[in-house]
């Protein structure tokens, strides 16, 4: 079997929710033992977000379990010392520790950088709260929607005219990814020189990264851009055309002149491609609500993944918009494998996951084990990495330092009743 | 210059446009050695782009140039020609990594594909970065940020339920390529040992951008529905105040009686239609126009620090001018100066992450072929004769 990048690699995570699991799920795709930290007082607040109300509902969070596949799960209770010291024996054989609560969390529990290095020097460690570490608002309360919006990404983004819109929830997996990619830096210093260091990243500025164009237009010309929809700020036509059926729509995107050509011949050369108001890229620019019109009215009559498929044997950037429903029957997802099929016991069955968005040619990556249930991994971890015996372990559960029931669970909905009342706040079949 | 976290990792960069730039810029602010290899005479298409300096074009002023090619070298070389890819193998053996982002057949058909490359260097790292990876019957089609967004899955979800779907930000789907672009190789270049490990790693843009979302198909899978786009209504909401926007998303309970406490009116706690959430959604407009009647002249800032002191997920929503301003950007500084010849001092987005031991530094873009000399001449061992003569051929 081959081996995978980050074999050997041991992290202990106490991120909750779903920016700083992001993160670490990241790590467990490439290979390292994720040793994630809940507790039966708190599990991960994510099971919840997600969760169904029915009495296991804490198993069904789709977002939980996608974002904690390949790693183990334990519990312990950090507000018990008993348990703080099992968490630093682990840290005294780890190589990484990833959180991201508010700052002082860590500190109160005598688990902060300063304290962990005593135990293992070379430590690295990775926190990643919503304001970073230091400064004013460093102990604000943030969720992923707070910071995209305070990125600066919804003032650039709206229908031309309109209110500044959101996505919602982009800003936490963005930081994630940031997150692992720093973990990664700091693995690159410590394989080089031995020596580990204290990771400091703020979900805000990580986010605020993906906004060098707007940022550099106002240094430049103390310009504050506005919203422009879908448009491109000079490529045209550039937009979310309907197709036939409800809610059906293509994209299309021309960059160049050749493009532009190789587009009008793709859809027969009607006259209003002739039209001198539409000669170039600049004109095009100028009249592209009348140019928008004139191409939604050929769309509107053909289904979304002829277009796609005419268009793009033409050389046009042009493609489907996919709802996620769409998605497993997609031919290039099939071909690529890129859903694993996943077994998980607590959800009855079998269901396609999403794996790794990249390929290594010699290290292939594979979903490995599907997230774990809570406290799933206690007596493996506490026995494999601390030699704890069964003795020492039927204590814990018992003083539920260690668990896999959470405690106080509220909800008691059956499934049938619990998907239905989803679907009428969310859904769409 | 101090021991940098990346210290010693030698890139050789034929990326272009924003994806790859971004993941080589990553990798070269923490520290490694990445040369960049523009074509000659025009260079990478970015510089084109834009913002310039009171909207004139610049070869060496371009913006989003500037700030997305931050401490690389650069130097030219003609792909196309025989000597440019010979030069470029000459390269290869003194690097670890190559990153590029062409359409996939560019490479091959070059004679530059990994399986030409490891032979020149068996344990080099190529890490390939394009629209859809380098296999799958959608392999060689054509694509941009929106294309992306539109296949993702996410682009369906977002905006209003009654028009097109909308997409977010600019070039969004581009920075998240990079940065799994920046994992990959590094996780590559860790996992290297013994002289061996050297292997082809395969980024696809539609595939990365498509994890940036809460696993909805999963959703889809469990229980057969999806989330409906349904705009920013209530209790979603970017509201306009008297000097900008503030912003939340207040689902729960505890939050509609914190808010309403925000709002001096605790009164509405009782009112027998706001009762549920599931009542509130339903006179949503209404609930916004309370909201919006309050902030009519409240200043962003007071009532950002007025709902975080009941400890309720209430943001500001500041344009470019408001982020400079942001008090926690100023005590971090988050923002920093960068002399470039063509713009002079201008301030650019600072550190994404901040490393205790080796700080990320702040380096500008390089001017069009500016280390050849340095790279082809004192790396590579060729006379000033040799640069001359790849002057004349086009080649540099």
């Amino acid at each position: 079997m081959s081996e995978l990048p980050l074999q050997g690699v041991r992290v202990i995570d106490s991120c909750i929710y779903w920016a700083g699991p992001m993160a670490t799920v990241l790590l467990a795709d490439l290979g390292a033992e994720i040793i994630k930290v809940e507790s039966i007082q708190r599990i991960d607040f994510l099971r919840l977000l997600g969760g169904w109300p029915t009495p296991d509902g804490y198993e069904w969070s789709a977002v939980f379990n996608g974002a904690n596949r390949n790693k183990y799960g334990i519990t312990l209770n950090l507000n018990q010392e008993k348990g703080r010291d099992i968490f630093k024996r682990l840290v005294a054989v780890g190589d990484v520790v990833t959180e991201n609560f508010s700052p002082r969390v860590m500190e109160n529990w005598g688990l902060a950088y300063k304290d962990l290095i005593k135990i293992r020097p070379d430590v690295v460690m990775l926190s990643m709260p919503g304001f970073g570490t230091t400064g004013p608002l460093r102990n604000y309360v943030t969720f992923g929607p707070n910071v995209e919006m305070i990125s600066g990404m919804p003032i650039i983004s709206g229908y031309p005219g309109g209110p500044p819109m959101m996505t919602g929830y982009i800003a936490d997996p963005a930081a994630g990814l940031m997150g692992a990619v720093a973990v990664m830096t700091a693995l690159q210093h410590r394989k080089r020189t031995g020596k580990g260091q204290h990771i400091d990243l703020s979900q805000m500025e990580a986010m605020t990264t993906f906004m060098g164009e707007a940022l550099m237009d106002f240094v430049m010309n103390n310009r504050v851009r506005s919203r422009r929809g879908n448009r491109h700020h000079c490529e045209a036509p550039y937009g979310v055309y309907p197709c036939k059926g409800d809610d059906q729509w293509i994209t299309i995107t021309i960059s160049s002149e050749e493009e532009w050509k190789s587009f009008c011949d793709a859809i027969g050369n009607p006259h209003w491609t002739t039209d001198p108001r539409f000669s170039d890229g600049p004109s095009r620019c100028e009249n592209h609500d009348a140019l928008d019109k004139l191409i939604g009215e050929w769309t509107v009559e053909r289904e979304k993944k002829d277009v796609m498929q005419q268009l793009q044997k033409a050389g046009v950037a042009a493609a489907s918009v996919l709802s996620f429903a769409e998605m497993f029957d997609e031919p290039h997802f099939v071909d690529r494998g890129f859903f694993e099929m996943v077994t998980r016991a607590a959800n009855n069955g079998t269901h396609p996951l999403a794996g790794f968005p990249a390929k290594f040619s010699e290290t292939p990556l594979s979903i490995r084990r599907p997230a774990p249930t809570v406290g799933q991994d206690n007596e493996h971890v506490l026995k494999t990495v601390l030699n704890m015996s069964d003795d020492e372990i039927n204590q814990l559960a018992e003083e539920e330092i260690i668990g896999t029931n959470p405690q106080g669970w509220p909800y008691a909905m059956d499934e049938e009743e619990a998907i239905s009342r989803l679907k009428g706040i969310h859904g769409k079949d | 210059m101090s021991e940098q976290a990346l210290s010693g990792l030698r890139v050789l960069d034929l990326t272009h446009h924003v994806a790859g730039p971004f993941c080589t810029k990553i990798l070269a602010d923490y520290g490694a050695d990445v040369v960049k290899v523009e074509r000659p005479g025009e260079g990478d298409p970015t510089r084109a782009v834009g913002p310039f300096i009171n909207d004139k074009p610049a070869l060496e002023g371009g913006g989003l140039f500037l700030y997305l090619n931050t401490n690389k070298k650069g130097i030219t070389l003609d792909l196309k020609s025989k000597t440019g890819a010979s030069v470029l193998t000459e390269l290869v053996k003194q690097s670890d990594v190559l990153i590029e982002n062409f359409s996939p057949r560019v490479m091959p058909g070059l004679g530059l594909d990994y399986k030409a490359l490891k032979k020149v260097n068996p344990n080099l790292i190529m890490t390939s970065i394009s629209n859809f990876g380098q296999t799958g019957p959608y392999r060689d089609y054509k694509a941009t940020d929106l294309t992306i967004w539109g296949l993702s899955g996410i682009l369906y979800e977002c905006g209003e339920p009654d028009r097109e779907p909308l997409k977010m930000g600019y070039n969004v789907s581009e920075y998240v390529a990079g940065l799994y672009g920046a994992l990959v190789t590094l996780a590559g270049d860790y996992y290297r040992h013994d002289s061996k490990g050297g292997q082809h790693i395969d980024v696809s843009i539609w595939e990365t951008f498509h994890t940036m979302q809460p696993t909805m198909t999963l959703v889809f899978a469990y229980a057969g529905f999806f989330r409906r786009r349904a705009g920013i209504h209530f209790p979603w909401g970017i509201l306009p105040c008297e000097d900008g926007y503030v912003g939340f998303y207040l689902p729960t309970q505890a939050h509609w009686e914190l808010l309403c406490t925000l709002l001096g009116q605790n009164e509405l706690r009782d009112r027998p239609e706001y009762e549920t959430p599931m009542l509130r959604e339903e006179r949503r407009d209404e609930i916004s126009g309370i909201i919006v009647e309050w902030l009519r002249d409240r200043k962003m800032n007071d009532v950002f620090h007025a709902a975080q002191e009941l400890r309720l997920p209430l943001t500001m929503v500041p344009n470019a001018r408001q982020i400079f301003d942001n008090e926690q950007h100023k005590y971090r500084e988050y923002f920093v100066e960068v002399d470039h010849p063509a713009t002079g001092k201008l301030l650019y987005p600072g550190a994404p992450f901040r490393l205790s031991e080796t700080p990320w530094q702040a380096g500008r873009a390089p001017l069009l072929g500016e280390h050849n000399e340095e790279v082809l001449c004192g790396r590579l061992g060729h006379s000033k004769q040799d640069l001359d003569k790849f002057k004349k051929e086009g080649v540099i």
